[in-house]
């Protein structure tokens, strides 16, 4: 029965979310009751069954004889099935009040739910075929979310968005096809599939098509030198770039690197090898470049997305380790910056909501005017910056430690590489911080008088928020102990 | 006993973060508060900071000894874990005394930079956080004390407002920033290489599991040093110093200098002695190059500090060089000069507080910022001027003020310890720092007593209340008196030095 | 003998005569013959095609009884029967959904001409497939050229003349070489029949004497073949031919009159020279350097249109490049992959072409992709269509192209050393598809202001306006998620009929 509670759990958003503009809601009112309760309910669905797992898997159908669309659900995949289905329901709820002023809102609520269903069908993919094909459907689901505002620079950033993501795919593809090949199966196993008789002498070949397919999936993490895509998405609304720019897609990409490193291809037959290397320098690279970029940024939420360039790569760089150290870093990284980077954006987001102002120099003195918004930013930036008492530190702390462990010297320069961006991120977070409650002397206060903070239905899934980077940060021993022991499969 | 430690850290913290909230919660924030208000504020601070003080030192001295106390546990290997040790009881001890007296003086002094609540809030919140940075007891709680203390000290600094300070602070925040980072670099090492994290006198490295990773490590500590070395001013990050000095309220670079620089002080030596151990770095380069740093920040800060002449800059300048009196000091790592590095802390936080909240009362009084405008100020206001007269003496060194007496041991133990060349010119710098120092604290007092051709018909009484001057006299003593009688300090800074050699 | 065995005759022979007949019908009673003879045909290779699954062998079919030399034969196999249906349906579906454009287009006294020529075409296209005889294929091939020329040209208005002047050139030109190569064929083996030059062939090659030229045959051939189903670098002709023709011909010739040729290629790799003598001929390379190229630039140009019908036109470029990129394999899989792409190319384009058509119609017929912004909001139906398509060129799960992408790339795999510039180009070839598509999906969901549309006379059309069209454009739209989910039966078929091919 769990089994087939997956195909429902995928296929309820997707429905739902199809028929929001086919009802005929009587007012606003109707449509955001039934959203909502779509989503919780969902929501309520994926928590039973993540409490009660299904040990079989699904098969839903078979392309070809081999290639099938099947589902399971392991440890992998609960770890992000708990992240998305929790910042779900709070992240629709944010969306209600915010989605006010941006208009089309039936639209924009069909692909917001329908992308529920599609990520939930990533993380409960069994295999690489499964998890491409909700990879790509994801991909064009969201598409008319990043476009929604329809102006041109909405349009042309949809286009940019695409062509990463598809074209991300098209490679990622070529080690899908090379898993078909050379490996046992498709199906995901622990420690990796590759067949060592089948593959002889090709060892060099299947380690490009490694690095093509990381570096594939990686586009939608927006890995060096594939980020572009990921600031220019940022014109979409906030509750998009919030929760899937930082969260549900961004880590989808995350999360299938991890699949192909550790249940595809194995890390063993990667680790310690040239095409391990490569990608460690191009996370590494990346996690010092996305931040000198949020640096360089003045507009609010391209610099959280470049702040998100970075911070994905931290993951990757935990993915690309190889140890089940280091996946329990880039777990708890996953985990956390999904918290911090989702409130950081609905701080943002809550500032342009109320004073429609985008750019860091407009932001001063706000934070007399909307202290509990500010206070949360601050808050999300200090985690960020990795703050011990704060749950960025854990996972920065369990990264860094995989990386010292791994004794190599890229692993070190790893670590340097996450202390600058530290550095880095507390120059772009504290300076609006700075800004915010410190505005200077000569500062006027007529240019923000009437604003004030946004009501509930912002704030509550900004104070969960800060209340979990705070519990976490404290109180990250649970966390920290479940990541380990389904990191610890693959080892 | 561990319910004091707790109380002693969260009580300041706790009541300056309510100070915060009222504030925030209030209606018209910039309204001027009235005389009624200000004097509540008042006795709250004065209140909570005695109460802090007592339950500090009650903490420190009056417990059995070692104890520990756990907060939380931050990881599963990783608490946040107090415990006092003799090296804590120092630093509490010298923090709690200037902490109270800059308190003192703040109540009238910050009267003419306004914002008292803001001012307090923080300033209560940073004793806290010293208090459990002293008390620390593993680096993972240094570390997080540290950053705490840099986050609260920010408003400290920018607290007038004017874009200047603004961009003070930003400077010291990410300084500091930068600073703590290069050290939680080394922390993942020691992590990776320490038997503990706790802090073990003497060191707790790993040697078998060191083994064949030295050049990363030493990479590690030198960071580590380098990094705390920012908060003490060391050379090459010093510039945030006299930057952030001058735009901060009196008070606010009173502390700064006088303990948070004191700070950087403490994570060195606790990363150094208690986690590394001195043998791991002695005779490598890494210990050249701190020796290095060291003399060079010492005789670059006089000579900036005698070239400026905006007072607090000039007084900024000098704490850099003072600070790496310190440091030179733990850097020969020999017990001696441990001895005179630990001396001079103590010392020199005294004087430097004295001296910033001297250089407050030309500022509060009459509006005086650079050292061109001082000449005659001693017939002005001839208590304070003694008071700064007595402090400089003791930096300069002169017996049988207190700076002779660290400075005394500093050269000893660089002549004892087996550093070649660094063994007399660690001296040599360090003496003519001195005299550099007496040319730029005692011409003040030269031309402010004297002001010969600049000297005016008359001058008006402008000595500041007792509430500024009674803390200047107490710090201003305590430089002399400690010179006098300095035996029970060394006595106690020579067993912190011989525990972990 | 089984009655049903007949049938590939049957359906020669009907849509031959169809053609004469349409000549002295009225135009509206021309259309409606044509549909019955088409569906007719569809409907009897169905009956073929089972029959020979359930034979599981495959037959030939002496026409008129006279044994070879003399006679003429037709061959019929599961993979014969397999493309026969196919050829029908979508014919079938073309002509429905370009049933308004055709009464805009061509004049009233020409319309039962159209006819004349869709049955022609259909007529030569099955006897392309069926023939057992090189020089019948020859004869065919003609034919099929002539009428593709007289689809292209019944639209009047001067481009179409210019364009359907260039294809017959090129085209001769490729039937030319076509020729050459046979009669060389003939010289070297005496034979017209397939299987008896076959025979030969094996014969010369085993000698060893006149091997080069026989690879001089087969060149010629293969050039022949491959300016005709124009492959890069040989594609001048298409564009103008697709973009400016009349949408039912450009869906007909796009996606079944260059895919005859190319079935005619396979048979005369399989059935007349033998795969593996071809395997081992450095002519093989060629194709496969040429095909890659076409999958690159034919998109690199498509990207750099302005109009729509020209970009879906450049797209075929590339599909045949990915064809040809799947002979170069040199391997029965990769040939599998080709023939797979075949059919899924076939039921996309006309797909696309029909769904642009309606997307025209909507915008004041222009095909501008400037004028087409929103237009997926005017006609809703074409809208998706196109999306579905574009989808499945792009190669997306579900839809036909993923899975021949799919059977390319694990060919690909199979082979010693192009594995990496095949997948490479694969992968390449996707980002620039979906450069183009996709641009063009976003450019039809991208709202127009009411303003412009007022201006510009821009209707609205809804489904049910146009039920004919909308009804081929939903068939379209199954046919290729079937293809995308049904895949197996057919690899299955194209397998088997490979094997009956050897």
């Amino acid at each position: 029965m769990n089994a087939e509670l997956m195909v429902l759990i995928i296929l309820l958003p997707i429905i739902a979310g199809a028929l929001v503009p086919v009802i005929p809601f009587k007012n606003r009112k109707q449509m955001l009751i039934f959203i909502e309760s779509a989503v919780i309910l969902n929501s309520v669905l994926v928590w039973s069954l993540l409490l009660n797992r299904p040990t079989e898997s699904f098969v839903l159908f078979r392309f070809t004889g081999n290639l099938s669309v099947t589902f399971r659900l392991d440890g992998l995949g609960r770890v992000f099935a708990w992240i998305v289905s929790t910042l779900w329901p709070l992240a629709t709820l944010y969306s209600f009040e915010y989605m006010k002023h941006e208009g089309h809102e039936k639209f924009f609520f069909m692909f917001y739910t329908v992308t529920y269903g599609v990520t939930l069908g990533i993380i409960f993919s069994g295999n690489l075929l499964s998890m491409y094909f909700f990879y790509e459907m994801l991909s064009l689901v969201t598409l008319p979310l990043v476009m929604h505002t329809l102006s041109r620079e909405a349009i042309l950033a949809s286009r940019t968005y695409l062509y990463y993501s598809i074209g991300g795919a098209a490679f990622a593809f070529i080690g899908m096809i090379f898993i078909l090949s050379y490996g046992v199966t498709l199906d995901f196993i622990p420690g990796g599939v590759l067949d060592p008789e089948a593959i002889g002498d090709k060892v060099n070949v299947l380690l490009i098509v490694y690095v093509l397919c990381f570096c594939g999936f990686s586009v939608k993490s927006a890995m060096f030198p594939f980020c572009a895509w990921l600031p220019k998405a940022g014109v979409a609304p906030t509750p998009v770039t919030a929760l899937l720019h930082a969260v549900a897609v961004v880590k989808a990409g995350a999360f299938a690197t991890m699949r192909v490193t550790y249940y595809s291809f194995g890390a063993d037959f990667v680790r310690g090898t040239w095409a391990q290397d490569v990608i460690l320098c191009l996370t590494i690279f990346t996690i010092v470049y996305g931040c000198s970029r949020a640096v360089k940024e003045t507009h609010i939420k391209r610099r959280l997305a470049w702040s998100t360039v970075s911070n994905l790569s931290y993951i990757l760089f935990g993915v690309a380790l190889m140890t089940p150290l280091g996946l329990t870093g880039a777990l708890s990284h996953m985990v956390f910056h999904a918290v911090m980077k989702i409130c950081s954006f609905f701080c943002a987001g809550a500032v342009m909501y109320k004073t429609g102002r985008h750019y860091v120099h407009e932001l001063n003195g706000l934070g007399r005017k909307m202290p509990r918004v500010f206070t949360i930013f601050t808050i999300a930036g200090l985690a960020l910056m990795g703050v011990p008492g704060l749950c960025g530190f854990i996972s920065k702390w369990n990264l860094v430690r995989a990386a010292v462990e791994s004794e190599t010297v890229l692993g070190y320069v790893g670590v340097a590489a996450l202390l600058i961006s530290a550095l880095l991120t507390a120059i772009y977070m504290m300076s609006i911080t700075m800004r915010a409650f410190f505005p200077g002397r000569e500062f006027d206060d007529k240019t923000v008088e009437g604003i004030e903070d946004p009501n509930w239905m912002m704030l509550l899934p900004l104070f969960l928020f800060t209340a979990a980077i705070v519990i976490f940060g404290i109180h990250s021993e649970p966390v920290i102990a479940a990541l380990s022991a389904v990191a610890s499969v693959i080892g | 006993m561990s319910v004091v430690i707790l109380l002693a850290i969260l009580l300041p913290m706790v009541v300056g973060m309510a100070l915060l909230l009222v504030l925030a919660a209030k209606k018209e924030k910039d309204a001027q508060p009235t005389t009624e208000e200000l004097k509540r504020l008042h006795i709250t601070v004065a209140a909570v900071l005695v109460a802090t003080a007592a339950l500090g030192l009650a903490a420190a001295w009056l417990g059995s000894g070692d104890e520990g106390v756990t907060l939380f546990y931050l990881m599963k290997d990783i608490p946040v874990y107090f415990r006092i040790d003799e090296l804590g009881k120092l630093y509490v001890t010298f923090i709690s005394i200037v902490w109270v007296m800059v308190g003192m003086y703040s109540f009238v002094y910050m009267s003419h930079e306004g914002k008292e609540q803001r001012f307090f809030g923080y300033y209560l919140i940073v004793y806290g956080v010293l208090i459990a940075l002293s008390f620390s007891g593993n680096i993972v709680t240094l570390y997080l004390f540290y950053e705490l203390m840099t986050l609260a000290t920010v408003p400290l600094v920018l607290h007038n407002g004017s874009r200047e300070a603004i961009m003070a602070a930003l400077k010291y925040l990410f300084y500091s920033m930068c600073g703590a980072y290069m050290g939680l670099f080394g922390i993942f090492f020691l992590y990776r290489y320490c038997d503990t994290l706790e802090f073990v006198p003497g060191g707790s490295l790993n040697m078998s599991l060191a083994q064949g990773h030295g050049t990363i490590l030493l990479i590690a500590v030198f960071l580590m040093i380098l990094g705390f070395g920012v908060k003490g001013g060391m050379l090459p990050m010093h510039a945030w110093l006299p930057t952030a000095h001058p735009v901060a309220p009196s008070p606010a670079s009173a502390v700064l200098s006088g303990i948070i620089v004191k700070s950087g002080v403490l994570a060195t030596i606790r990363v150094v002695f208690f986690m590394v151990g001195a043998d791991f770095i002695r005779g490598t380069w890494v210990q050249t190059a701190w020796m290095t740093l060291t003399l060079i920040t010492v005789f670059m800060g006089s000579l900036l500090a005698f070239r400026e002449k905006v007072f607090k800059k000039r007084l900024a300048y000098s704490t850099v060089s003072q600070a790496s009196y310190i440091l030179f000091g733990l850097s020969v790592l020999q017990p001696q000069a441990m001895t005179g590095a630990l001396l001079h802390t103590v010392f020199h936080a005294f004087i430097k507080t004295a001296l910033f909240l001297t250089a407050g009362v030309f500022i509060f009084k009459c509006h005086k910022t650079r050292v061109e405008e001082l000449p005659g100020i001693g017939r002005m206001m001839p208590k304070t001027l003694w008071c700064f007269t007595f402090a400089s003496l003791a930096l300069v060194g002169i017996p049988p003020a207190s700076g002779f007496i660290s400075k005394w041991y500093l050269a000893q133990g660089a002549l004892q310890a087996k550093v070649g060349v660094y063994g007399w010119m660690g001296p040599v710098v360090l003496l003519a720092s001195a005299l550099l120092t007496a040319g730029y604290l005692l011409s003040v007092t030269t031309k402010g007593f004297f002001p010969g051709e600049a000297a005016q018909e008359s001058y008006e009484d402008k000595e500041p209340s007792m509430g500024m001057l009674l803390p200047l006299i107490i710090l201003a003593a305590l430089t002399l008196l400690l010179g006098i009688f300095p035996n029970p300090l060394i006595g106690f800074a020579g067993r912190i030095a011989s525990s972990v050699m | 003998m089984a009655f049903v065995q007949n049938f590939p005759f049957f359906c020669i022979i009907l849509t031959l005569f169809g053609g004469p007949l349409s000549s002295i019908l009225s135009g509206k009673a021309a259309k409606y013959v044509n549909g019955g003879i088409i569906s007719a045909v569809g409907a009897m290779n169905v009956a073929v095609l089972a029959f020979v699954l359930r034979t599981g062998e495959s037959y030939t079919y002496m026409m008129g009884h006279f044994p070879a030399p003399w006679g003429n034969e037709i061959r019929i196999g599961v993979l014969e029967a397999v493309m026969a249906v196919v050829f029908c349906i979508i014919m079938l579906l073309s002509m429905l959904g370009g049933i308004r454009e055709r009464e805009q287009h061509i004049e009233d006294s020409k319309q039962n001409l159209y006819y004349i020529m869709v049955n022609l075409l259909l007529s030569s296209l099955i006897a392309l497939i069926y023939t057992n005889d090189l020089f019948t294929a020859y004869v065919f091939v003609e034919i099929n050229t002539i009428s593709a020329c007289g689809l292209i040209m019944i639209r009047q208005n001067g481009r179409t003349i210019v364009a359907g002047t260039r294809y017959m050139i090129m085209s001769l030109l490729g039937s030319g070489m076509l020729l050459l190569g046979i009669s060389f064929l003939y010289g070297l083996t005496g034979q017209l029949l397939m299987s008896n030059i076959k025979e030969s062939v094996e014969g010369i090659v085993a000698a060893g004497t006149y091997y080069r030229p026989l690879l001089v045959a087969i060149g010629l051939m293969s050039v022949g073949l491959a300016i005709k189903s124009a492959l890069f670098p040989f594609h001048a002709w298409l564009p103008d031919a697709y973009g400016y023709s009349t949408v039912s011909s450009a869906a007909i010739l796009s996606s079944l009159v260059s895919k005859g040729y190319i079935f005619l290629l396979v048979k005369i790799f399989y059935r007349v020279i033998g795969f593996d003598i071809i395997r081992n001929s450095r002519i093989i390379h060629v194709l496969f350097v040429f095909g890659i190229l076409g999958m690159i630039m034919g998109s690199v140009d498509a990207i750099r249109q302005n109009s729509i019908r020209r970009m879906i036109a450049y797209s075929s470029v590339a599909q045949i490049g990915y064809i040809y990129m799947g002979f170069g394999l040199g391997t029965t899989v990769g040939v599998v992959a080709s023939l797979y792409h075949v059919i899924s190319h076939a039921a996309t384009k006309s797909l696309l072409f029909v769904a642009g058509s309606g997307l025209t119609e909507v915008s004041d017929g222009s095909t501008r992709f400037l004028d087409l912004t929103g237009a997926g909001y005017r006609h809703k139906l074409a809208g998706i269509a196109f999306t579905v398509g574009s989808l499945a060129m792009v190669g997306i799960p579900i839809f036909s192209g993923f899975i021949s992408k799919l059977l390319f790339a694990q060919a690909a795999v199979g082979h010693h050393y192009k594995t990496l510039p095949t997948l490479i180009a694969l992968a390449i070839s996707t980002i620039l598809n979906t450069v183009y598509f996709m641009k063009t999906v976003i450019r039809l969901y991208t709202p127009e202001k009411a303003a412009v549309i007022r201006e510009k006379n821009f209707c609205t059309i809804h489904a049910w306006q146009e039920p004919v069209k909308s009804a081929a454009l939903i068939c379209f739209i199954i046919v290729n998620v079937i293809l995308g989910l049904r895949s197996e039966t057919i690899i299955l078929m194209i397998e088997r009929g490979l094997q009956m091919f050897g």
